[in-house]
């Protein structure tokens, strides 16, 4: 069956609204380009469909220490108005200049692995989630809370994602996307960390991960080994096997689980190597 | 569900459809409005053959709903073509064998008119990343990173 109804919001006000009336039948998307892949080759057959490009959410904005990043904020518009080295170079490394155009910030969060390169970046920048809902009104989610499963997250049938906050990185950061092609590839990992080093010794640590999990994860063991210890060569190689060891990879067509967990390894020594410099 | 009345401004003119919810520019374009230089590809944002130019900028016209351009300029490769003759960047796509199947080149030439357009002398890698999103199977990019770099030197000369 066709779509009975297209709806397009001009505020959050209103989203919020239809969203109310017509959750959870209601299917939504910002800029289109994980749904309407879908739809157009009818695996998704929604009655309603709720486009956010007109709703007022894409604007960036900077509030003390932190970065208001609004959900429907386009890849574009991230890289041109933010300076934050990371989003930059997670944002060069989706897709092509078009799906760049179209696709959003808030968007990121909802596209499965070997997708979600922006989404990594963001788990690395320590960035917090703001939702709405019409009854309920705003709550802020951490990232990490905010991803429950493959294609599962936090959010309610009533509910939004309308910004990120990003608070300004103090480390040193570091991205790499490894595809089989240069660009305009699925990853076969992709690893962004934000280390911060104080006299010597890594004081904070923030290792994500990208298409080895059922979404973008935190390293967490390996983040617990650089942290207090001294960012060197045995540091990073504990650190990277930690990473490989922890991380729960899937086979796809771009490559299997067992290489997948290899180029782990490697990909995070490499990322980690960056930033001792 | 009742269709609606969607208006925008296609290459240089104000045009009013009436669409069922939820379809795509790519479909208005081309089965609507006969404008078939806009190709359907993949349908899956994967290929680039159907990049329009909404307000200046490269997108997908099959993941792009119409009524999301209401009020907005779209420009197809029927709106840079002259009257008589070529554009400058077709000229060049043509000089530098840069076209076989010929399905790939409206969205290669729409992207690289959108890059022109920003940077008048783009570095060949430049051109690589702004073509990043379109793909051609028959003439392997070399032909068509040449034609871009010649389209570049025609502009500047015009």
């Amino acid at each position: 069956m066709a779509v009975q109804e297209y709806f397009l919001p001009q505020s959050l006000e209103q989203a919020l609204d239809l969203l109310a009336e017509h959750a959870p039948a209601l299917l939504v998307m910002a800029g289109g380009t994980i749904a309407m892949p879908l739809i157009n080759e009818g695996i998704s057959m929604p009655e309603k469909v709720m486009g956010l490009r007109r709703a007022g959410l894409d604007t960036v904005r900077r509030e003390n220490s932190t970065l208001v990043v609004g959900a429907t904020t386009t890849l574009t518009q991230l890289a041109h108005q933010t300076d934050i080295p990371m989003l930059q170079e997670a944002v060069r490394h989706i897709g092509g200049w078009q799906i760049r155009n179209m696709g959003t910030v808030g968007g990121n969060l909802f596209a499965p692995p070997p997708a979600g390169d922006l989404a990594v970046a963001l788990l690395a920048l320590d960035a917090t989630v703001v939702l709405a809902s019409k009854q309920r009104g705003q709550r802020a989610l951490p990232l990490t809370e905010f991803f429950t499963g493959f294609m599962a997250t936090a959010l309610a049938p009533d509910e939004l994602v309308t910004a990120l906050h990003i608070p300004l990185p103090r480390g040193k950061m570091s991205y790499i996307k490894y595809g089989r092609r240069h660009a305009n590839t699925p990853a076969i990992v992709t690893v962004a960390a934000h280390v911060v080093v104080e006299a010597g010794k890594v004081v904070d640590a923030h290792l994500a991960l990208n298409a080895v999990g059922p979404h973008p994860i935190r390293a967490r063991r390996a983040e617990q080994v650089l942290r207090g210890a001294p960012l060197n060569a045995a540091t990073i190689a504990e650190a990277a096997r930690e990473a490989a060891a922890e991380c729960e990879p899937f086979t796809d067509a771009i490559a299997t689980d067992w290489y997948r967990r290899r180029m782990t390894e490697v990909f995070v020594r490499r990322a980690l190597e960056r930033i001792m410099g | 569900m009742a269709s609606r009345i969607v208006t925008f401004n296609l290459n240089g003119r104000d045009v009013e459809v009436m669409v069922k919810p939820l379809t795509t520019l790519q479909t208005v374009l081309r089965e609507h409005l006969r404008l078939t230089a806009t190709k359907s590809g993949c349908r899956q944002g994967g290929c680039g053959s159907c990049t329009v130019l909404v307000n200046g900028e490269p997108v997908l016209s099959c993941l792009l709903p119409v009524e999301d351009v209401a009020g907005q300029t779209v420009v197809t490769l029927e709106g840079i073509t002259p009257v008589e003759g070529l554009h400058p960047i077709q000229q060049a796509f043509f000089d530098n064998y840069a076209i076989q199947c010929g399905y790939c080149s409206p969205g290669m030439i729409m992207v690289i008119k959108a890059l022109l357009d920003r940077n008048p002398n783009p570095t060949r890698q430049e051109v690589m990343d702004a073509i990043a999103g379109n793909v051609c199977r028959c003439t392997g990019y070399e032909s068509i990173l040449r034609a871009a770099e010649d389209a570049a030197r025609r502009l500047q000369t015009v």
